[in-house]
């Protein structure tokens, strides 16, 4: 079973448990002159899940995408390894960046191609040339990482299978294996489970939790069912209006607090 | 009958009356198009009943149709299959062109904003100069024969199938090549992995029915000397051998038949 290991990201080597690996400070983003992100702080640290709780429209997706870079932030500072990524451009910015692997509520696999070469492709960011515009070129090793990384989200079965083929639930798993092959050391997941019925929500934040702890990664999910957070992830990030509402341990997420992170017309009452 | 439970008054619809006026323009609109269109083109079914005698004359030279081996018959197969290679080449020779072409003209693929509007342009001008002025020019070039037909139909055909494709890549989903671009794969990367695996069934379907066109238009590029079997129909109707006409006709009528299963025959398949 010792091939099947996951390579460890090089980041890691030496790291002590529980480093802070991601800072965020005083995040903040507007729409049209609608402020959807208002002074936002938090930190991602390795081994552990953080869960970003809160009603539709609160910022908790757009959040992960300024991380991310799929949106621009107006102000703020993102610190990733110690690194300030507004600092740097073009490649030296995507270098940093792939150590952040997203997963996406819609999964974004492609269908067409089978769940190995989908998991192959996460290793995109390091390979150039030729060799890496066709999964029949990829090199073996990677396709071995790849095996050993469909095997950790307990899929290696189905490598050979279309993406297309596989339930929400698998194609998710094969997704965060895509993340893995990656050698991301955080996992953003926008409301990873949002489209899965209960078990396999169950199953993919389980995985989550585990990779949290058992690769040292450092995991922040955006959830809409407070109690997956309770059993899932570590501590809290409540979000209302785009302002932290509540930041800290799980243990605080009483039913008050989620009660009030989903009070319907706040505004108004 | 049984009364219902309980009835509530249905609330009026918004702005209704406006729309109502803006159906009664469109049609309005519609009509007035048409009108002016059958004037412009002299629609006149008078004229078919005033000359329906001659329509019979053409067809009592027609039938029955000569079917002579030697003479008809195997030389309109034998033109029948430079069509269908016409039609063949004209597609698959046209792919490399209309496929860089498609991936330039598509929003979400296009490197520049430049690249994009210049590749429209040149699709456009491709699809607007029909194939057979393309056959035209090609003919003066190349000469009489089939390669100019050929030629004619790469240059329009990259100009139509690259519209479709850049059409069918801008409508896929985007979100795989967002995820690839998460990933750090290069923009090359993201269209080799993400948009073109997502629209492969679609470029396969869409390159068979231009398979499906382009051998049905090599048919006419016959007609201005670009070879195959359109050039035969135009010798029989100039030289008034209506009778081998039919013949040639009824041997392209079988080959668009078997062009037409192939091709939903293949695209069925794809589906599944």
């Amino acid at each position: 079973m010792t091939t099947l290991r996951l390579p460890h990201p090089p980041l890691l080597q030496g790291a002590p448990p529980r480093e802070e690996i991601l800072q965020v400070e005083n995040l903040t983003k507007s729409f049209g002159g609608r402020t959807v992100l208002d002074g936002v702080n938090f930190t991602l640290t390795r081994g552990s899940v953080v869960a970003f709780l809160g009603a539709n429209g609160s910022g908790k997706s757009t959040t992960l995408k300024c991380i991310m870079g799929l949106e621009t932030l107006d102000a703020g500072s993102i610190k990733l390894n110690g690194t300030e990524l507004s600092t740097l451009r073009g490649t030296a910015l995507v270098r940093v960046r792939s150590s952040v692997a997203m997963i996406f509520q819609k999964i974004h696999l492609v269908p067409r191609r089978t769940a190995l070469e989908n998991v192959c492709a996460g290793a995109l960011g390091r390979l150039s040339g030729p060799a890496s515009f066709s999964p029949m070129f990829f090199p073996r090793e990677l396709k071995e990482e790849a095996m050993a990384a469909l095997a950790r989200v307990g899929l290696a079965d189905r490598a050979h299978e279309k993406a297309g083929r596989l339930s929400g639930g698998q194609a998710q798993r094969v997704a965060v294996a895509r993340a893995l092959c990656q050698r991301a050391s955080v996992l953003l997941a926008d409301e990873p489970v949002s489209a899965l019925d209960p078990r396999a929500a169950e199953e993919v934040m389980e995985l989550l939790a585990e990779l949290a702890r058992e690769e040292n990664l450092a995991v922040a999910a955006v959830l809409h069912q407070p109690n997956l957070a309770v059993r899932h992830a570590d501590s809290v990030v409540g979000l209302i209006d785009g302002r932290i509402e509540y930041s800290g341990d799980i243990s605080g997420l009483d039913a008050s607090m989620q009660a009030r992170l989903y009070t319907p017309n706040r505004a108004a009452a | 009958m049984s009364t219902p439970a309980a009835t509530l008054c249905v609330p009026k619809v918004p702005n209704s009356g406006w729309r109502i006026t803006s159906i009664i323009t469109a049609i309005a609109v519609f009509i007035v198009l048409h009108v002016f269109a059958l004037r412009g083109t002299e629609f006149e079914p008078a004229a078919l009943v005033t000359g329906a005698e001659g329509m019979a004359s053409f067809l009592a030279d027609a039938f029955p149709p000569d079917l002579d081996w030697e003479s008809v018959l195997a030389p309109a197969l034998k033109a029948t299959t430079v069509t269908l290679w016409i039609g063949l080449l004209g597609t698959t020779l046209s792919i490399p062109s209309a496929l860089l072409l498609a991936v330039f003209a598509s929003r979400t693929t296009t490197p520049h904003k430049t690249i994009y509007q210049l590749s429209r342009a040149i699709l456009s001008f491709f699809r607007a100069v029909p194939d057979i002025v393309f056959a035209l020019i090609f003919v003066t070039a190349v000469g009489l024969g089939p390669f100019a037909g050929v030629l004619a139909l790469i240059c329009h055909n990259t100009g139509v199938m690259g519209k479709l494709w850049a059409e069918s890549i801008e409508e896929t989903d985007s979100g795989p090549q967002q995820a690839l671009s998460t990933v750090g794969a290069s923009r090359l990367q993201q269209v080799t992995h993400a948009a073109l695996p997502m629209v492969l069934g679609q470029f396969v379907g869409l390159l068979l029915y231009r398979f499906d066109v382009n051998v049905r238009s090599s048919l006419v590029l016959g007609l201005v000397g670009a070879g195959g079997i359109g050039l035969l129909i135009n010798q029989s109707i100039k030289s008034f051998q209506f009778d081998a006409m039919l013949t040639q006709i009824l041997v392209v009528l079988v080959l668009v038949i078997l062009v037409d299963q192939l091709s939903s025959f293949i695209r069925r398949k794809l589906e599944v």
